[in-house]
């Protein structure tokens, strides 16, 4: 017989279940407790969703007065804009690559912590830091990291020797969506490898006991045993980095504007620019735009949430 | 029941707080007013000392100014019109078109003491017969330079302080062996500082009309007076006229890149650069003993209006059509516009106004640079507002990112330039 002793006798004097369950509280309860989120949600997330879905069909006139134009918009945004499909391209290469470089990136920065690395508290931290720091103050530091003149990157880059590879590294379009990108994946490194250094300590020490047993050596039961049971964690720092990435607005706006000659133009920045700088109150074609990009990124979380997700679970 | 008892003390309380406010003044008015230029503490006074005169003149109302930087400024006017809220005074500038389309600003043509005003200025918010603005700050677009660093490479002005376009190219030439940047210019925060040189050659080459047509597409880019002058720009390009680093360099950091470090020979600017540069040197301005001339925008070979030059108005008031307080709101307007507060403007922001001031000569330590600005008036043939006044959607944003930046950066051919502008802005 089993001894539940313990936990049997604590069970027994706490109050019924029925009591505290919040699946059988009242109606009244319910609408008290959840009432006010409710409505800060419902009045900032989802009627703003509803009315860009609504937008995006219409022409929208100053003094709300609203046109319908059925899939206009869209055409006119699938057929003609070119700097639609030069954000889609930018933003594609900025979510996939900086997505691939943080997720990798934030692993190997967290597995040097683990492995016991000298330093890790003063690593830990350093590494950490630029998560803390907005985007403006992140932005404008790497502005000036950048610049041609006075920039830290040119000035290395003389101080090496190396004088001829000194750019103007936000200024080119060959190497402006780039440098950005650095930026970003310099600022989210340290989230990610503070989120893998959790799910490591939370691996089961008796299993990778056993593999030490077993003369497993460190690349292997990196492969075969540590990175199996991070998967999750693996898929879901890609999927919300991949959101964020294309999404990409602040750090874009700050350091660039887009440019230079659209080379870093973000959907999101180009929402921002028609809606805001093009000398229109319109707002149709900004919200077909956001609609399109909401639906592809839908698709492909869809798409990414599958191909990753782990078909059998691991048992340990 | 708990519910049902704390609502209806909750109520209680409200309906006590509302009892026990005294009771609004019939005269007690809140003006709300938006502003930009919150970082130009001569702009702040002014138009603060604006809002106490009508407080003072007018008791029970009170003026509530709230500062913005510009893109902050737009995106909650863009929001609040529609909306139908928003303030009663608000900040414009004469390319925000589409805040008199859509009918959010009420005319002034009634309301205003035009007497004060620049006629010129006047007609630059005047569209169908009505007037939506009153312009406050007016700008010629000139070149400044430095008169030792000219005389250091041994090129005299000429009389008329316009070189021809070869002269002009060859002083950037002279600056660059000499080791001078040429050119202080950045585009790292502004849609527009690129493109000075290229747009003022444009022009005097194309005269006033043909200038306006090309604005708005009514004049092909491919037209060979316009690739010419593209060509003349390129060549300036190639010859290194502008930093290296102009495509980051922001507006406030070319400023103190001519006058501070590392230096530079000139600075193509519209003349509130003054607005900014004659603060005190630890506020980020100009040394007072800076030996700053301006001259003329180089003439363009066969130009068709060489005297001719950009004057634009800047910031403008105009009052929200939603306002309940118009009458109010003019009178906080008409505060700023008096020939008294004109003067003022010229005074202690050191700049061009619409406004009517009665200055006949100038005094203090930038006398001499204001007779030097007044001038290169003599003789000029304006054209009313620039490139950004006169384009709109993909044309400006174009205009923003070739013209501005692109060519000028040396990042375009002159026929790619020339092909991207089409594209945007020719309507033929």
């Amino acid at each position: 017989m089993t001894n539940f002793g313990p936990f049997w006798r604590t069970a027994r004097q706490s109050p019924p279940p029925s009591a505290l369950d919040a699946r059988r509280a009242s109606r009244t309860t319910l609408i008290v407790l959840l009432g006010p989120a409710l409505v800060i949600y419902a009045a900032f997330m989802i009627y703003p969703v509803l009315r860009t879905f609504w937008n995006s069909v219409h022409v929208i006139k100053p003094h709300n007065v609203e046109a319908f134009v059925g899939l206009a918009n869209f055409k006119e945004l699938l057929g003609n804009d070119f700097i639609f499909w030069k954000a889609v391209g930018n933003t594609a290469i900025f979510a996939i690559v900086a997505t691939i470089a943080d997720v990798l990136g934030g692993l190997l920065l967290a597995l040097a912590l683990f492995s016991g690395a000298p330093f890790v508290r003063t690593l830990r931290l350093i590494w950490f830091t630029p998560v803390l720091m907005s985007y403006v103050v992140v932005g404008v530091i790497w502005v000036w990291i950048y610049d041609y003149d006075w920039g830290l990157a040119n000035v290395i880059l003389r101080s090496l020797g190396l004088g001829s590879l000194e750019q103007s590294w936000l200024g080119d379009p060959r190497t402006a969506l780039w440098s950005v990108m650095v930026t970003h994946i310099w600022k989210w490194l340290g989230f990610n490898m503070i989120i893998f250094l959790a799910a490591l300590y939370a691996l089961p020490g008796d299993v990778l006991g056993a593999a030490e047993l077993d003369n497993c050596g460190w690349f292997a039961k990196l492969v075969h045993i540590i990175i199996p049971m991070l998967r999750p964690t693996i898929v879901n720092l890609t999927v919300l980095s991949f959101i964020g990435k294309m999404m990409i607005f602040d750090l874009v706006w700050i350091m660039t504007g887009g440019g230079p000659l659209w080379s870093t133009e973000t959907v999101s920045t180009y929402v921002y620019k028609r809606a805001f700088d093009w000398n229109t109150f319109d707002l149709g074609y900004p919200s077909a735009i956001a609609v399109l990009w909401f639906l592809i990124i839908l698709a492909f979380i869809v798409a990414l949430t599958r191909l990753l997700r782990q078909r059998d679970r691991l048992e340990f | 029941m708990i519910t049902w008892r704390f609502a209806a003390a909750l109520l209680l309380v409200i309906a006590f707080g509302l009892a026990a406010s005294p009771p609004a003044q019939a005269e007690d008015v809140t003006l709300n007013v938006w502003t930009h230029e919150a970082d130009e503490d001569a702009k702040v006074a002014f138009r603060e000392l604006a809002a106490k005169n009508l407080e003072a003149a007018h008791p029970g109302v009170h003026v509530k100014i709230t500062w913005y930087e510009k893109n902050p400024l737009l995106a909650a006017l863009k929001t609040a019109l529609p909306a139908g809220q928003g303030p009663d005074v608000l900040y414009v500038e004469p390319d925000w078109t589409e805040y008199v389309e859509a009918g959010y600003l009420a005319p002034l043509d009634d309301l205003i003491d035009w007497n004060n005003i620049e006629p010129w200025a006047r007609a630059v918010w005047t569209f169908n017969g009505k007037t939506y603005g009153v312009p406050q700050e007016a700008y010629t677009n000139e070149i400044y330079y430095n008169k030792d660093l000219l005389k250091k490479l041994g090129v005299e002005l000429p009389a008329n302080a316009q070189f021809t376009q070869s002269q002009f190219l060859d002083l950037v030439k002279k600056a660059k062996a000499a080791g001078i940047t040429p050119i202080a210019q950045g585009v790292g925060d502004r849609p527009f500082p690129g493109a000075y040189i290229l747009g003022e050659a444009l022009l005097r080459k194309l005269g006033k009309e043909d200038y306006r047509k090309l604005w708005t597409g009514g004049l092909s880019f491919e037209d060979p007076r316009v690739v010419d002058v593209f060509k003349w720009t390129k060549e300036l390009v190639d010859a290194g006229a502008y930093p290296k680093n102009f495509m980051t360099l922001k507006l406030g950091e070319s400023h103190y890149y001519f006058y501070a470090k590392p230096g530079a020979l000139m600075l193509p600017m519209g003349s509130w650069y003054t607005g900014r540069a004659f603060v005190p040197e630890d506020k980020g301005g100009q040394p007072k003993d800076f030996p700053l001339g301006v001259m003329q925008y180089p003439a363009m070979d066969g130009g068709a209006c060489n005297q001719c030059k950009t004057s634009a108005v800047g910031a403008s008031f105009a009052i929200n059509s939603a306002s309940k307080h118009k009458d109010i709101a003019a009178e906080f307007i008409n505060a700023m516009s008096t020939p008294e507060m004109g003067k003022r403007w010229i005074e202690t922001v050191y700049l061009q106004t619409g406004i009517k001031a009665d200055v006949k000569s100038f005094s203090g330590p930038y006398a001499a640079y204001f007779t030097e600005l007044m001038e290169r008036q003599k003789g000029a043939d304006y054209f009313i507002g620039g490139p950004r006044d006169l384009t709109r959607g993909e044309c400006k944003d174009s205009f923003a990112q070739v013209m501005n930046s692109a060519f000028p950066g040396g990042l375009l051919s002159v026929d790619q330039a020339i092909k991207m502008m089409n594209a945007a802005c020719f309507k033929g």
